[in-house]
């Protein structure tokens, strides 16, 4: 356990130290990467020491006057997840160093540093809780220090608005949480999570659907995701990308905890469970293709992966529920694995859609173009990181899939209604998977390829050597768990197995392994075969030539495919569920003024949740607001007719 | 191991000949003679001499997608059993890989298109995108509909002589279902009418012709190589289906035949039906995903008998 708390020790002094370091700003940024760096080697280490030596617990009580203890445990679920926090934060407090690039910003930029430490802390310690006092104070540091993380560019009223939607989302959410944690204490008269098993059957459905929105609201379930769109692209590339590839997973990691202390019995669980995923896959995903925004497009993206994750989870979930252990074990893994593997390319993402943002000023899809042959590095490892995301082999995001299909499969013969939601898991999952390459095709060929659309962008230059760094790491761990998957695959699986109380053996992940890694490679092997011919034949006689546009004298960057052009089929395919916004005042008279024409999809959620919920509440308290009228003599009048009430209630209550 | 290498390559070989038979077929119709049936080797082997010229807009994506697309149908040539028999490689869980490897070569194929800057190219990128996608799910249902029937979740246990499967099988109704749904998801899948028209030069009206305008020599050579071998691997799967497996020789002489008729009535339906328009395209490709979903209720009744 001395690991753990040397990594935390390390990872506060990192972000104290800014504090003292502020006039120098490069030693600053320097002196925090290798801090928060050297405290992520500590906690990876441990964590793994964890995870190899047979799902060893190791426990700590932390008695804080007499008033609480805290307790921490870290079992392999745990250790597991510590693994994204500290393999993500280093790398992300890297990239920072160059993409927080003005001197006279160094203030702001050691704030931020201090709370991108806080959050690290934070979330390793959600990850090690083992009492509900523990839980809940990481849970809200976790929180506020990530809505100081958001507000980073604070003049901004559009980025103070997404800060306070995140603030109020995270909020409703822990309340959520805190009432199904108070229904257990209710229960189980203590503070321990080892206590949880003494709720009575009954009560667990409630609970568990409880901390299921608490959770899903931090994962991004949908309809509670409506704070991920808005807050992601508000923050500075860094947070986004440790917000995104990290901090969504402690939903995921809240809810999974739950469900293996509550042991919730009956189908009700998993069904939930998929039924809410296949929806947030689906949707997420959906949306994503009707976005301009590079950052929001991947944030709806984070959506969808949680989908997924949940999908993984849910079949895991329906594998215990019908004592079909081979599915419980498979489900797990698949889901887990999917969380880290998320936790490296959306991080890998959301760093590229940085760096361009830093080169090119903009996030507007519609104007960038072009970059892959003025970002080579940037462009190269968010094309890897776009492969990885839509699960295609050989990259990792294909490992996870697989092991989730498998999962999926292997209830394949069971009964209905299970086979209704096996069938639901494996359909949105396939659906998901189209969905995204067209989505990721978009953003690669209307970012990346074809010409510029812009003056930004056609200027633009290659990103710092730092961002280049940390991207190609990420980028690097996602072909080398795709392709050799037998390194982490069969650690996740001891996970799983411990989570579906198999003692090991059920499943053998290191032939699952083998046989992924073995058809990566044959693949690698045929396309390098090809491309060897292919450079066989005579190169000497190629030539390049502007591209044919059918005769056009004038070709411009502007004829080409836009991204909403793109996406318009898919949007038009889903009407109901995503519906398209058009400003046009319309062209009119015989000397028409300027026109011009802005489109946007608009998430019903968040109409919705206006329409419902928002309008009505102002509406009602906006009636209320009658009462503050001004007039003095009236306040003098409530306080008269309060103290009458008051004294005829007193009398009432003597006789 | 040895066998199985040898039919993949017969089946390679013969690829570009038995993609002849539509183009006669739609010649007959139109009262020409057509081509010579061996024209397709000489256009290969014409292309593969060419000059290749690239557009300036594009990078190393627009020169790697032949080469994956090509990759990827290789690979799942070898995942499937022709004629019923054991192919080079097989393991559980190689239908994902095998479909997912195909998902990839059609991201690359999208995304050379976007690369080379051309409105026609965009277009025809945005359709593939959607209906390809929607193939998707049809296929996926029909892998859930077998692993029901006959479990081990790979496609030489599924399509393997002896298996049961097959419409001369124990769920043969279903099966009759799934093979018409496998063949609309065929149409689709390899961009035949009436999902897209593979002869026309109108960009307006292409989908997969309008994503190669660009390429060119041996790019080219490879992209046509990779459709020959795509047809072929779709035909093979629902041959595999439709024919009765006895495990002699004669297989391979029924497998030949069914193969043949497949590719007849693709020939047949390219004459006589016209490319649906663009918004009746999805509805033609649900249609086989309701086919297979219908499948797969049938097979439901039966196991509560």
């Amino acid at each position: 356990m001395n690991g753990y708390f040397i990594a935390l020790l390390l990872v506060a002094v990192a972000g104290v130290m800014p504090f003292l370091l502020q006039r120098y700003f490069a030693l600053m940024k320097v002196a925090f990467i290798l801090v928060i760096s050297a405290g992520s080697l500590a906690g990876l280490f441990f964590a793994f020491g964890v995870l190899s030596g047979d799902g060893a617990v190791v426990s700590q009580l932390v008695p804080l006057g007499k008033v609480f203890t805290l307790s921490f445990k870290v079992d392999s679920l745990s250790a597991f997840f510590l693994v994204p926090i500290f393999f993500i934060s280093p790398l992300a407090a890297l990239y920072s160093y160059h993409y927080l690039e003005k001197p006279a910003h160094a203030p702001r930029v050691a704030v931020n540093y201090f709370f991108f430490a806080v959050l690290t802390w934070s979330m390793a310690l959600v990850a090690g809780a083992a009492n509900i006092i523990t839980f809940v104070l990481a849970w809200e540091l976790m929180s506020l220090s990530s809505f100081f993380l958001v507000i980073y560019d604070h003049e901004k009223s559009s980025v103070r608005k997404a800060g306070y939607t995140y603030f109020l989302f995270a909020q409703a959410g822990a309340m959520a949480i805190f009432a199904a944690f108070a229904l257990v204490y209710h229960y189980s008269g203590s503070m321990a999570f080892a206590d949880f098993n003494v709720v009575p059957v009954s009560a667990r459905a409630l609970i568990f659907t409880l901390a299921f929105l608490g959770f899903g609201s931090k994962a991004g379930i949908i309809p509670l995701h409506i704070w991920l769109p808005q807050a992601h692209p508000a923050a500075p590339s860094h947070v986004s990308a440790i917000m995104s590839g990290v901090m969504i997973k402690m939903g995921i990691y809240g809810i999974v905890r739950i469900y293996m202390l509550l042991q919730p019995q009956g189908l009700y669980a998993a069904g939930l469970v998929i039924v809410v995923a296949a929806i947030t896959g689906v949707m997420g995903v959906v949306y994503a293709l009707g976005q301009h925004d590079l950052k929001r497009l991947l944030a709806y993206h984070s959506v969808e992966n949680i989908g997924i994750i949940l999908l993984g989870i849910g079949i895991g979930m329906l594998g215990m529920a019908t004592g079909n252990r081979t599915m419980a074990v498979l489900g797990f893994a698949g889901g887990l694995m999917h969380v880290l593997n998320h936790a490296i390319f959306k991080s890998l993402l959301f760093m590229g859609a940085g760096a361009v943002l830093h080169r090119v000023g903009t996030l507007i899809v519609e104007q960038m173009g072009g970059l892959m042959k003025r970002l080579p590095v940037c462009g190269a490892t968010f094309l890897i990181g776009s492969l990885a995301i839509c699960g295609l082999p050989p990259f990792n995001g294909f490992v996870s899939e697989f092991v989730i299909y498998k999962g999926g499969f292997s209830g394949c013969a069971s009964n209905e209604p299970l086979f209704f939601l096996v069938v639901l898991a494996i359909l949105s999952l396939a659906i998901i998977g189209g969905l995204a390459i067209g989505c990721f095709t978009k953003v690669i060929g209307v970012v990346f390829l074809g010409e510029p659309r812009s003056e930004k962008a056609a200027e633009a230059r290659a990103a710092g050597g730092a961002i280049r760094a940390s991207m190609v790491v990420l980028a690097f761990a996602c072909l080398a768990i795709g392709l050799f998957p037998q390194f982490i695959l069969p650690v996740v699986g001891r996970v799983a197995a411990s989570l579906a109380s198999d003692g090991g053996g059920l499943v053998d992940f290191q032939g699952i392994a083998d046989l992924i890694s073995l058809g990566g490679l044959a693949f690698v092997a045929v396309a390098a075969v090809l491309i060897g011919i292919r450079f066989l034949l005579p190169k000497g006689r190629s030539t390049t030539v502007p591209t044919w546009g059918c005769g056009f004298t004038q070709p411009s960057a502007r004829m080409q495919y836009t991204g909403s052009s793109f996406a318009a089929s898919f949007v038009d395919f889903y009407k109901p569920f995503i519906q398209v916004r058009e400003h046009f005042p319309g062209i009119h008279g015989m000397f028409p003024a300027p026109a011009h024409y802005h489109s946007e999809t608009v998430d019903i959620t968040e109409t919705g949740l206006h329409r419902v919920l928002v309008n009505p509440l102002m509406k009602f308290t906006a009636r209320l607001r009658r009462l503050q009228h001004g007039h003095i003599q009236l306040y003098i009048g409530y306080i008269f007719f309060a103290l009458l009430a008051l004294l005829v209630w007193l009398v009432m209550a003597q006789l | 191991m040895m066998n199985a290498l040898f039919r993949i390559l017969i089946a390679a070989a013969l690829a570009p000949f038995l993609a002849m038979i539509i183009v006669k077929i739609k010649a007959w119709f139109c009262g020409r003679r057509g081509p010579g049936m061996l024209q397709n080797y000489a256009t290969l082997w014409k292309l593969l001499h060419k000059t290749s010229v690239y557009s300036s807009s594009t990078t190393f994506i627009f020169r790697l997608s032949p080469l994956l697309g090509l990759a990827g149908v290789l690979i799942a040539l070898s995942l499937l059993p022709l004629a019923g028999r054991p192919p080079l490689f097989s393991f559980s869980g190689d239908v994902i890989l095998l479909f997912y490897l195909l998902g990839l070569g059609r991201f690359f194929i999208i995304s050379a298109a976007l690369d080379t800057a051309s409105p026609f190219e965009g277009m025809g990128a945005a359709r593939e995108a959607l209906f390809g996608t929607l193939a998707e799910a049809t296929v996926f249902v029909v892998l859930i509909l077998f692993e029901r029937v006959h479990g081990g979740f790979s496609l030489a246990s599924y399509l393997a002589v002896g298996s049961g499967m097959g419409i001369w099988g124990n769920s043969g109704a279903a099966m009759v279902l799934t093979a018409i749904a496998l063949f609309i998801v065929l149409l689709t899948e390899n961009a035949r009418i009436p999902v897209d028209d593979p002869t026309t030069h109108l960009e307006l009206t292409m989908i997969h012709e309008v994503m190669v305008l660009d390429h060119s020599g041996p790019d080219l050579g490879l992209i046509e190589m990779s459709s020959w071998l795509k047809l072929f691997f779709f035909s093979s799967f629902i041959a595999d289906l439709v024919c009765p497996f006895t495990g002699t020789y004669l297989d391979f002489i029924i497998f030949g035949v069914v193969v043949l008729l497949l590719y007849l009535l693709v020939g047949i339906i390219e004459s006589i039906t016209a490319r649906f328009r663009m918004n009746l395209v999805p509805k033609f490709i649900l249609t086989s995903f309701a086919l297979a979903c219908f499948a797969l209720i049938l097979n439901l009744e039966i196991t509560l008998l």
